[in-house]
Order: structure tokens, then C-alpha cells, then sequence
């Protein structure tokens, strides 16, 4: 067929003209200049995610499930998914309920429509795996090495994780009576139901991690001993000391730290609380303690110093918090808390205006003279931020203004030790501290296997950006949201206010995924290709390079640009 | 949004069409929507170079080449032998480019027509002589530049789909390679329908329109979206009905200036903003009165 | 219905008196094409007019294709054979000229094709009457071509023609004069059909159109390949003067009448042999007869099949004579009459040859009297060699 017909004297000829065999002798594949390849890129989701969770990957395998009909095929799927979600991040449940979701802010489906509800669906698979106890992937034990991990909030729950994984029993030393950081203390359960945050924590320390709870080091265990005892250290212990307001009468009683208030709260120590209660501060502390206060059945009043658009708080909270009808006061800041008779009466503030922007990218706000102005309080909540302790660090780690210091895989200046998470950058989200954890934990790994910390060798990331895609191939779809409580029921106690996706939702949403940079076997390429130089393998294709001449029509009708046109090497 | 088309070839790799070829993919479509019982008739046209030399071909089915202006009569000829033999339910195809439909090749068309013979006649058109080098044919659109209107060309494009529905037969559509999954099913729309049936397929031609071979589904596509080459079918000759939704209601289809089409294309350097202007104004008329042919 | 049809055409059997256009259909229509295909042409339309009706009633089952050219006429016929119908077309003059593209393509194609040609003047001005010129113009076709004398040979000649064009695949022009035969009604034996069907067996091309195995025909063909193909094509050319004798002899054993591919006639020991062609010839005949009874030397050649052109045989019957008067009712202007020049050219380097006279006469029309013959005869006989390459007979000079 494929062979060069030998017609050599008029006898062997045929009649007259007609065709004896089939053109596919003629390798056309000698025209190219350029040939195209099949070369999956980084979707930005994935890019986005600090833990780098292969989130394109996950919801692929939603959208197959969908193709499967059988109740058995679609948790087949749903299985799959939550396991290649925990490859890289140990709490999906978790996160599928606070996190602040960079990826649906790179999604590039945002450009087009909006973007994927990626959040949501995370959540979905998190709690699927709950729901079937699925159980985390781990090596059996075979390193018989020492690993501390100091602090088992999301990252020293993190790291411990990914050492697990590779065949590692690290040791956690939690200065509080429970693990999980903030997760337990500081996020109230309307946003994070603590049994869900138990099951996915026991869920790693299951995997053989052994916790030395109210352990704290610098108090009942120096950190020289630690390190003398184990063959690598992991400090992970967060940022937990509050800023002080700095104005006359805050040590009056009734002045309640944030943090303190929401670790109170979580944990279901009795708070005095007077009706009218101040919350100071724009970020989430802020938020957590204003609506968990409203659930109270107080009365919660913001007061930031600068306006809406700098609030360092999550979107969402934000926008949960005005739809709960709490009070906002912007452009304000406190500067005296008036007390009788050691009780708080009120609080005097100034009003504010935003000047230039300061170090952080925001308008330093100023204040405006002579425009003080009280109001009548009982409580103050000031949650204006936290900041790392360092009393415990010795042994020469050096720290920066912000944290203790580390390169961007948490190796810090001493062989052996690595720390990661808010400790490093000063409070963060929930999500840096997991994939920082991760990171971290690799390194730690790469020093005890080579005895030295070898960062990884940086990769040229060719993430697809919009105008890198086909839209052609796209219809407008809406992006689902999720029912949330409605304000009633909220006040009433802590109960959870979003609520999840059923799976044909889950289904529906993934499927608006466009799949950036990654094959889901649309069949453009088969479908376009004049010289039938794409060949449809089992679950992927193949080019025929033979007689692919190299037209690049595959390469631009390809809607997620997974398709690279190359040189031609001749 | 995921077109599905059958997965069997019927035609082979290694055949002469230039990189990004718009009739090479027509054909490949044509052929998997009609199947192995087909007969093509095939007049002097890209085609004819592109099917491979003696002794070689490139389809898996019969295909006859004929001279340029001969698609509609010896397809006639053809469809006789084989009623007269008694071979039942083999379609008969005449492939020709634009010259051998719209200029040399109009009056064998017309007369099969008005006979009403029973063949598909597919028209791919690449909008000018491309086999020969790239001089104007009637179906080169206006402003065009070739190599025989240097400048450009100064009468519009023909209106091949009036001239066929003036002759009252049975199915006439348009399609175009960016849209296979609609010109698969014209094709087997068509292969039920006995008569002559036309299908005028719009061809992208890299080296002729002066593009990138990788933006023929490209423009293949422009053309459908700025409404120059409009995806319609025309049922008994009156039934107009239109393949894509008129205007844009959150729908997939939206309606793109023709300067988006134009400017891909070296052909159409020429084109002043004047010129522009009143291409785009010519368009819009074209489409109104299609709309009124929809909607009576 | 095949009853029916083979008792009408029985009704046609025996000896009936017809044109030779209608000799052309009923010739046709014994042969059984299965496909018809041609556009009207004064005086040809009484071929298709007939041929409709034998279609219409059924007695002919074939396919006619009412064209709108003579040039798709042939297009169709080319289409229909290929796919595997036994085809026919009939036209003349500008028609015919129409149809030249496609005519080299039927004979390239190597298509059986039958096609019967009313020899017309070509135009301008207009004329509807005979000269030779349409059909000879595609003398370089690869065509066979067949010119007949009377109504009678027209109805064989058609039945013979499927038969050689089917052996040896080159198509066959079967030429009658405009007027003097296609509508001059003579007296002719039709075939019986059982006969025929016994002579001329259906259809079964080797190569076809077929969905069963699939080839492209005719095409790019490099100078690799091409040359070969023409030289097949030579060949089967050369070939087809022995198909086309034999296939004569197998006529005149099962119908009693034979014409060879050239006749000569009472050329025994002529000093001067007259060569005509056509209704030239059975004019000729009676003034050759006159002059023989009064003992003149002198004998007539007929040449029936002028492609391929018998040159071994023409050249057999004149070698050994004195003169030779070539009759041409035809021209290439800027040569000659084209029969004498094949003769000429027949006899090539040969040294025993005959004094070639080329007389041209009846061009569009002009009447072929025995007057008119005997002139050329007398020219022939009181010159010992022509006075001028080209003797114009019956000019108004």
C-alpha cells in the first residue's frame, strides 16, 4: 500500500491512466519546517494555588465521571479525584471552606464568562472523601530518621503529611491542647465545623505522626534539645502574638484580643460580652470575631482605619459580613478607651483620610485633626494583626522584620533547620501555609537523603495565559453558586453558612473548565487535520509524522494551547 | 463545545495539497459523510493535482478526472450508465473548484440542473484559479487582488446559490470547513435526496489568499461569523433556512466586522478604508435580503 | 416487456426503405446502447428524433441524456461508458467541433464510444451540406473513422463499430454524407435481431467505474509514464485494421454482406485508378462501369476506413497502376486534399509508385456529378503528371 509502484516498459502499464496504488508512499512529511507536539502547559489555576494542587487535573476527572453513567463509574471518578487533590494538599475539606481561592482569581474563564466556582468543588471533593473515609497515600516507614516539627498548625500538619508520605514518622510538639493551629483557634465554626477539621487532622496523624501536645518549646522544652535530639528540625510555630492598640486604657477589662476571643469562642470557654461590642481591624480576624459576635447576639461595630477596597480580608467575608447588616465605620481609628468604674463606656476615635500609599501598596491613612468622635461601647476587639514570636528561637537562626529567615523553600541560615508557614511571612492564608509546608518538607527531605538541602532546579513555567486560548470552542455558560443560610437561621448559632453542591452541580461547574494548557481530548486536532495526520489513540493522540506537514491549523484550533509548533530539525 | 464527526477515512495521507489546505478538509468530510459507495466525478481543479499522479490516488473511492468544464455532463452520463445497469445506491459526486462551477464549467452545470439529474455537485471554492496560478474567477469576491486583477477586482462575487436555486432543484446548501459537523450533515441530508443537489463549500487557500496555512479554519470561520459566506440551505428552492442563529443572544455566534476577516488575508492589502466601507455596507445588504428569503 | 420490444423490432426486420439517419438509429438501436446522449444539428436530428422514440416506447432501453451541447453530449457518453454502459452519440460539422476537446479525451480515455457523424461544412457562412472537412479535422484524434456509401453499410457499419470499438477500447465514427444519405431514403436489409445479439454480445468492460475497486482515472500523468500510453494507444490503433477485418468477415458469414476496410473495384489491369470515398463512390462506380464498357482502363478504389489508414492495402491495389485521381471532398488548407495526402504518404520512400493526382471537388456541397467524375478522368488521362498540386474540379473560376 505504502510501497512505490515499479512501472517501468509500456507492458507493464495499464491501458490508460489509472490508478494502481495509494498516495501513501509520498511521506509528505519532508514538507515541515515546523512540527507540532502534543505539550501539556500549566494551567493557571494550578499555578496559582500555593499548594500547587493539579486542580485542572481533579476536575477533568469530575467531567469524566459525568461520562460514566453508573453510580459505581462516577465515585470511581470522585475517588480518583480526591486522590490526585491530596498528591498535593492533605485538606480539602478544609480549604474547600476558607480558603481565598487565588486560582478562581486566575481562572482564566474569568476573562471570558466567569470563573470556575473551583472553591466550591473543592470543597466537594473534600467532603466526599470524608464521607467514605477515604484514606490518605503513604510509603511504608522506612527512614528511621528523627524529624521535629515545631507547631501543628496547617503547616506543621503539612509538612508532616508530605514526610509521611515518603516514608517518614515525624514528631509534632504543639504548644497548645489541640492541634491545628488557627484552623482550631481563630476560625469560628460557622466557617469551619470543628469535626471536620478533626477528621481531615486525624486523617494524617493516622499515617503513623507521633503529637506531643501542650508542649511548648522555650518554656517546657528548649529548642537546643530539640535539636540535639532530632537529625532535622521543622518550625512551623505561626504568628500568634496580637498588636497592641498603643492607646490610653486598653489593659482595662473588657479589652479582649481577637485571637483570644475567637481561641475562647472555639474551644466553648464562657465570654463576658456587653451588648455594644467595637472590632478593630479590616482583616479576617476582624471579620471572624464581628460575625461571630453577631451570633452572640450582640452587637458588632467594624472600625478600620482605611476604606472597603483596602480591607485585607477575604472578599467573601466581607461581603457575608454587610449581607449580615454589620456595621461598618471606615476612615476611623480608635485613640482612647473611656472607662467607669473599670468598665468600658465607650471609645473615642479620630476620623481618618488616606494619603500616599505606604510599603504595603495601600494609602497611608492620616488622621483628620479635630474630628474625634465616641461612641458608646462595651467591649473592644482589637484584631489588628500578629506578628511571629521569636523568644524561643536560639542556636543563631536569623530572623527579618517580618519572620524567621528563609529562602522560598524554607531552608533556613543553619543546616537542618527549615521552617515555613506564618512564622516566616507573617500571617497569611491558610493555603500558603500548606503548600509552604510542603516545600519546606521536601527540602528537609532532599538534606536528610543527600545532607544538604538542594533547591529545586527553577522551571521554566509556560503558564497559559487568556489570549493563548481558542475561544471559539467556548459557549457562555453561568457560573454556579452555592446556596448559602439565609440570614435567620445564620444568627442562630454557629451552624454553617454555605452550603455544598450536590454532584450534578459539581458536574455542571466543572465542566465550564476550559482545561487551559492541558488535553481533555475535545478531538480538534483529529477533526481539523487535512492530511489525517492525528491519530486517535485510547485516551490520547498521536501525530503521524510521516505526513504531517507541519500547517499549524491543529495548533491554533487547539482551544487550551496544548499544542507547541517546534522547529523542524533537519 | 465538541464536534463529533465519524472517525473512518476515506481518504489517504500523502496527497499534494498545500499545508493548511481548505479542500483538502472538504473533501476528507464529503467523503466521510457519503461513505464507500461513491463515485466522484472530478473536473480540472486543485483537486486534480492534489488526488496524486498516475499511478497513484489518494481516496478510497472510485474518482474519475474529466476535463474542466465537463463536472455536470459527465456526471449526468455516469448516473445514466448507472440506472440503466441497475446499480442502485451509489452516490454520484462532481467535485469541481470554483472555475469549473461558477465560469467554464456554469453550462454543463446549468443543463444538468435544469434536468434535474441525480448527483451531488459540490463546489469548493477557493475564490479564484488556484490550480493555475492564482488568476480571478467569477467567485472571486470584489477587492480581491490575483494575478490577472492585479489591482483588484472590481465585480462582485457571483451569487452561485441564486443561480442554482433558479433552477429548481430539490437541495442547495452552503458549508464550510470550519464547521464540519454542519457540512456532514448537508452531505447526508443530501445523499437522501434524489435530484441534483448542490453544496457550495467555502475553501480557505494559503498561497492564494496570501495567509497563514495555520489560519484556514480561521478564516474559514470569519467568513461564517462577519456574514460574507452565510451557512444556509435552500429545501425545493424556496425553503431558505439558516444554519446559525441570527444575532447574538449570549448564543455562540457572534457577529464580527469583515475588517477582522480582511485584514488576515494579503489580498486584500489593496482594501482602502473606503473600500472597507463599502464591502461592509454590501454585506450587510447580502445578509438582510438572505433574512427576508428565511423569512417569508 | 422484452417480448413486446422484440416484436416491434421484428417489425423492423427484413427490407425496409429509410434514411440513412434512421439507418444510423435502427443501427443503434439493434446494437443496444444503453446510453444515448447528443444535442440537435441540422441534418442530423432525425438520428436523435428516432433514437427518442425507440427510447420513449421502450423499444430501445437505454438512457437518453438530453444535453445542452454537443460538447457535454460527448462529456455524457464519456461518463457513461467509463461506468460501464455501451454509449452513443450522433452530430456534425460545428458540433462535431464542439465536441474536439473531448474528442482526444473518449480516445485517451480508451472508451468504445460510437459516434455517428453527418459530414457537414463547417461554417462560417452556414451551410448544412456535405463536405468531408468536420470529421477528417479529427483525424488526429486516435478515433477510428468509417465512411459509408450507402444506407445499408450505415446500419452495418454502426453494428460493426460497437463491436471493434469494445475490442480493442478506441472509439468509432461511423461518417454519412449530409443530405445524399442521411436523408435520401434507400432501400436497406435491417439486421435481424437475433443476429445481432448473437454478432454483438452486451457489454463487459474490463476497466470501469466500480465501487467494488476503486481507482482514479486519467490522472497527472509525467512524461515518466506518458510516452507508453501513447504508444499503447498506437498500437491498438494498428491492431484494430486486423479487428476491424475480422470482424467484417464475421458480418458477411452471419449477415451475407461484407465491405472490407477497402474495396477495390474493377482495378485488375486499370492504367488509372480512380479513389473515392463515400457517395462519391457509388457515383463513380456507374462511370467507372460506362467507361469500362467502353473498354477504358480504368478502376476505382474505395477507402471505408481512413483511420487507421490501411496503407499497406491501399498502397497493395495502386502500386502497380499508372495514375492514381484522388477524389478528396475535403482540404487542409495550406496542403491538400487529406486522402491523397495519406496516400502519398502510404507510399513513403517507395520507388514503384504511381503518379498521384489530388482532385478536389463538392467542397460544401457542390454537386458530384458522373460529370463531374469524368472530367477528372479526362484530366487524368491527358496528363502525363498533375499540372498543379491541387486540381480544383467543378470550380466557377
Amino acid at each position: 500500500m505504502t510501497k512505490i509502484l515499479n512501472l517501468r516498459t509500456a507492458r507493464d502499464l495499464p491501458r490508460w491512466a489509472i490508478s494502481l496504488g495509494t498516495t501513501l508512499y509520498n511521506k509528505t512529511g519532508t514538507w515541515r519546517n515546523f512540527r507540532p507536539v502534543y505539550e501539556n502547559k500549566i494551567p493557571p489555576c494550578n499555578h496559582a494555588c500555593p499548594a500547587n494542587e493539579k486542580i485542572q487535573g481533579y476536575l477533568d476527572l469530575i467531567i469524566q465521571s459525568a461520562a460514566g453513567r453508573t453510580s459505581a463509574s462516577l465515585q470511581k471518578k470522585y475517588t480518583q479525584a480526591w486522590f490526585l487533590l491530596t498528591e498535593d494538599n492533605p485538606f480539602p475539606a478544609v480549604c474547600g471552606r476558607v480558603c481565598f481561592h487565588p486560582c478562581e482569581t486566575a481562572c482564566n474563564r474569568g476573562f471570558y464568562d466567569e470563573s470556575l466556582a473551583i472553591h466550591n468543588i473543592e470543597r466537594f471533593i473534600g467532603d466526599y472523601g470524608l464521607s467514605k473515609k477515604l484514606k490518605l497515600k503513604t510509603k511504608k516507614l522506612k527512614k528511621r530518621k528523627k524529624i521535629a516539627i515545631i507547631g501543628g498548625g496547617p503547616a506543621g500538619l503539612s509538612a508532616a503529611y508530605f514526610l509521611a508520605q515518603n516514608g517518614y514518622r515525624p514528631t509534632i510538639f504543639e504548644a497548645d491542647k489541640q492541634l491545628g493551629g488557627l484552623l482550631a483557634s481563630g476560625i469560628p465554626a460557622y466557617r469551619l465545623p470543628k469535626n471536620i477539621l478533626q477528621q481531615e487532622i486525624n486523617a494524617i496523624i493516622r499515617l503513623g505522626v507521633e503529637v506531643k501536645t501542650n508542649v511548648r518549646i522555650g518554656r517546657d522544652k528548649l529548642l537546643e534539645n530539640i535539636l540535639n535530639n532530632h537529625d532535622a528540625v521543622f518550625i512551623a510555630t505561626g504568628a500568634h502574638q496580637e498588636r497592641t492598640l498603643n492607646i490610653t486604657g486598653e489593659d482595662a477589662i473588657g479589652v479582649i484580643p481577637a485571637l483570644k476571643f475567637l481561641s475562647d469562642l472555639n474551644t466553648g470557654r464562657k465570654i463576658k460580652l456587653g451588648q455594644k461590642v467595637a472590632v478593630i481591624g479590616g482583616g479576617n480576624a476582624a471579620m471572624d470575631a464581628a460575625r461571630s459576635i453577631l451570633r452572640l447576639g450582640k452587637e458588632p461595630i467594624v472600625i478600620y482605619r482605611r476604606t472597603k477596597n483596602e480591607m485585607p480580608a477575604i472578599l467573601d467575608e466581607i461581603n457575608d459580613a454587610e449581607e449580615e447588616k454589620i456595621k461598618f465605620i471606615f476612615l476611623a481609628a480608635p485613640v482612647k478607651i473611656i472607662t467607669m468604674n473599670n468598665k468600658i463606656v465607650a471609645l473615642e476615635c479620630v476620623k481618618m483620610k488616606l494619603g500616599k500609599p505606604d510599603a504595603s501598596g495601600r494609602r497611608t491613612p492620616l488622621p483628620v485633626k479635630d474630628s474625634n468622635f465616641k461612641i458608646k461601647v462595651d467591649n473592644v476587639i482589637p484584631a489588628i494583626g500578629e506578628q511571629p514570636d521569636f523568644s524561643f528561637l536560639t542556636a543563631g537562626i536569623k530572623t527579618t522584620d517580618r519572620g524567621i529567615q528563609t529562602d522560598e523553600f524554607g531552608i533556613t541560615n543553619i543546616p537542618g533547620i527549615f521552617a515555613a508557614g506564618d512564622c516566616v511571612t507573617g500571617p497569611r492564608t491558610v493555603v500558603e501555609a500548606i503548600g509552604a509546608g510542603k516545600k519546606a518538607a521536601d527540602a528537609l527531605i532532599k538534606y536528610l537523603q543527600k545532607g544538604k538541602a538542594v533547591p529545586e532546579a527553577e522551571q521554566d513555567e509556560k503558564v497559559v495565559q487568556f489570549e493563548q486560548l481558542n475561544q471559539n470552542y467556548f459557549e457562555p455558560t453561568p457560573r454556579l453558586w452555592p446556596e448559602k443560610l439565609n440570614i435567620q437561621k445564620r444568627n442562630k448559632g454557629f451552624k454553617e453558612v454555605y452550603q455544598p453542591y450536590s454532584g450534578k452541580e459539581v458536574e455542571t461547574e466543572s465542566k465550564r473548565c476550559f482545561s487551559c494548557g492541558v488535553c481533555n481530548r475535545c478531538d480538534n486536532c483529529f477533526v481539523f487535520c487535512p492530511d489525517m495526520a492525528v491519530l486517535k489513540k485510547n485516551s490520547y493522540y498521536e501525530y503521524n509524522y510521516d505526513y504531517c506537514k507541519g500547517c499549524g491549523i491543529c495548533v491554533l484550533e487547539c482551544p487550551r494551547y496544548a499544542i507547541s509548533l517546534i522547529e523542524e530539525k533537519r | 463545545m465538541k464536534f463529533k464527526i465519524p472517525d473512518k477515512e476515506y481518504l489517504y495521507s500523502g496527497h499534494l495539497a498545500c499545508p493548511g489546505c481548505g479542500a483538502a478538509l472538504a473533501m476528507r468530510y464529503a467523503l466521510k459523510a457519503l461513505g464507500k459507495k461513491t463515485m466522484i466525478i472530478m473536473p480540472a481543479c486543485c483537486w486534480s493535482i492534489i488526488d496524486g499522479p498516475f499511478p497513484y490516488s489518494s481516496t478510497k473511492v472510485p474518482l474519475f478526472h474529466t476535463a474542466f468544464e465537463t463536472g455536470g455532463s459527465v456526471a449526468s452520463g455516469v448516473r445514466a450508465a448507472l440506472d440503466i445497469l441497475g446499480k442502485k445506491n451509489i452516490h454520484v459526486m462532481a467535485w469541481a473548484g470554483d472555475g469549473g462551477t461558477f465560469d467554464i464549467g456554469l453550462q454543463a452545470l446549468s443543463g444538468a440542473a435544469e434536468r434535474n439529474e441525480d448527483f451531488i455537485y459540490t463546489c469548493y471554492d477557493n475564490e479564484a484559479y488556484m490550480n493555475t496560478g492564482i488568476q480571478r474567477s467569477s467567485a472571486t469576491p470584489w477587492g480581491a487582488w490575483t494575478t490577472t486583477t492585479p489591482a483588484s477586482k472590481d465585480q462582485p462575487k457571483k451569487d452561485i446559490m441564486a443561480i442554482m436555486t433558479a433552477h429548481k432543484i430539490p437541495y442547495a446548501a452552503t458549508a464550510s470547513v470550519a464547521y464540519p459537523d454542519d457540512l456532514i450533515a448537508k452531505y447526508k441530508k443530501a445523499a437522501k435526496i434524489k435530484g441534483t443537489r448542490f453544496i457550495h463549500i467555502f475553501a480557505p487557500c494559503p498561497p492564494g489568499w496570501k495567509s497563514l496555512p495555520e489560519e484556514s479554519i480561521k478564516l474559514a470561520r470569519l467568513a461564517v461569523t462577519t456574514r460574507i459566506f452565510p451557512l444556509y440551505e435552500v429545501v425545493n428552492s424556496v425553503k431558505y433556512t439558516l444554519n446559525h442563529p441570527v444575532a447574538d443572544k449570549n448564543g455562540l455566534f457572534k457577529t464580527v466586522p469583515i475588517k477582522e476577516y480582511i485584514r488576515q488575508q494579503g489580498r486584500f492589502n489593496n482594501l482602502n478604508e473606503k473600500k472597507l466601507k463599502i464591502m461592509q455596507i454590501n454585506v450587510e445588504q447580502s445578509w438582510k435580503m438572505l433574512l427576508n428569503k428565511v423569512n417569508q | 416487456m422484452m417480448k413486446k420490444a422484440r416484436k416491434n423490432r421484428s417489425a423492423f426486420s427484413g427490407k425496409q426503405v429509410i434514411s440513412g439517419n434512421h439507418a444510423v438509429s435502427y443501427g443503434v438501436m439493434l446494437a443496444r446502447a444503453q446510453v444515448i446522449s447528443a444535442y440537435p444539428i441540422t441534418p442530423q436530428t432525425q438520428i436523435v428524433e428516432m433514437l427518442s422514440e425507440l427510447c420513449a416506447s421502450g423499444q430501445l432501453k437505454a438512457k437518453f441524456i438530453k444535453v445542452e451541447s454537443e460538447h457535454s453530449a460527448m462529456a455524457a457518453c464519456i461518463g457513461a461508458s467509463i461506468t460501464g454502459a455501451r454509449t452513443f452519440t450522433a452530430t456534425s460539422s460545428q458540433g462535431l467541433a464542439l465536441m474536439h476537446e473531448l474528442i482526444h479525451w473518449a480516445a485517451n480515455a480508451r472508451l468504445p464510444i460510437v459516434l455517428a457523424d453527418v459530414n457537414r461544412a463547417m461554417g462560417p457562412g452556414w451551410s448544412i451540406w456535405t463536405d468531408q472537412n468536420d470529421s477528417l479535422s479529427q483525424r488526429d484524434t486516435g478515433w477510428l473513422q468509417f465512411y459509408c456509401e450507402s444506407n445499408q453499410e450505415v446500419i452495418d457499419t454502426i453494428i460493426q463499430a460497437f463491436k471493434i470499438a469494445e475490442t480493442v477500447y478506441l472509439p468509432v465514427m461511423v461518417v454519412l454524407d449530409a443530405f445524399f444519405l442521411s436523408h435520401t431514403s434507400e432501400p436497406v436489409e435491417i439486421p435481424p435481431v437475433k443476429l445481432v445479439d448473437k454478432y454483438l454480445p452486451s457489454f463487459k468492460p474490463d476497466i470501469k467505474m466500480d465501487i467494488k475497486s476503486s481507482h482514479a482515472f486519467g490522472g497527472l500523468t509525467t512524461p515518466e509514464y506518458n510516452f507508453e500510453l501513447k504508444y499503447k494507444m498506437q498500437m491498438a490503433m494498428e491492431e484494430s485494421i486486423k479487428v476491424a477485418k475480422k470482424v467484417d468477415r464475421d458480418f458477411k458469414k452471419l449477415f451475407g454482406r461484407g465491405y472490407g476496410v477497402i474495396e477495390p473495384y474493377r482495378c485488375q489491369d486499370a492504367e488509372i485508378i480512380l479513389v473515392t470515398s463515400a457517395t462519391i463512390t457509388s457515383t463513380s462506380r456507374e462511370v467507372i462501369d460506362d467507361l469500362r464498357r467502353r473498354n477504358q482502363k480504368i478502376g476505382l478504389l474505395k477507402i471505408r476506413m481512413f483511420r487507421p489508414f490501411p496503407a499497406r492495402e491501399v498502397v497493395a491495389v495502386l502500386k502497380n497502376t499508372g495514375k492514381v485521381a484522388v477524389i478528396d471532398r475535403n482540404i487542409s488548407y495550406g496542403a491538400g486534399g487529406i486522402f491523397c495526402q495519406e496516400i502519398k504518404s502510404a507510399f513513403g520512400n517507395q520507388t514503384n509508385r504511381p503518379v498521384i493526382f489530388n482532385f478536389i471537388t463538392g467542397l460544401g456541397g457542390r454537386d458530384v456529378t458522373p460529370q463531374t467524375i469524368m472530367e477528372i478522368v479526362n484530366y487524368t488521362k491527358k496528363n502525363k503528371y498533375p499540372k498543379e498540386p491541387i486540381i480544383w474540379i467543378g470550380l466557377k473560376k
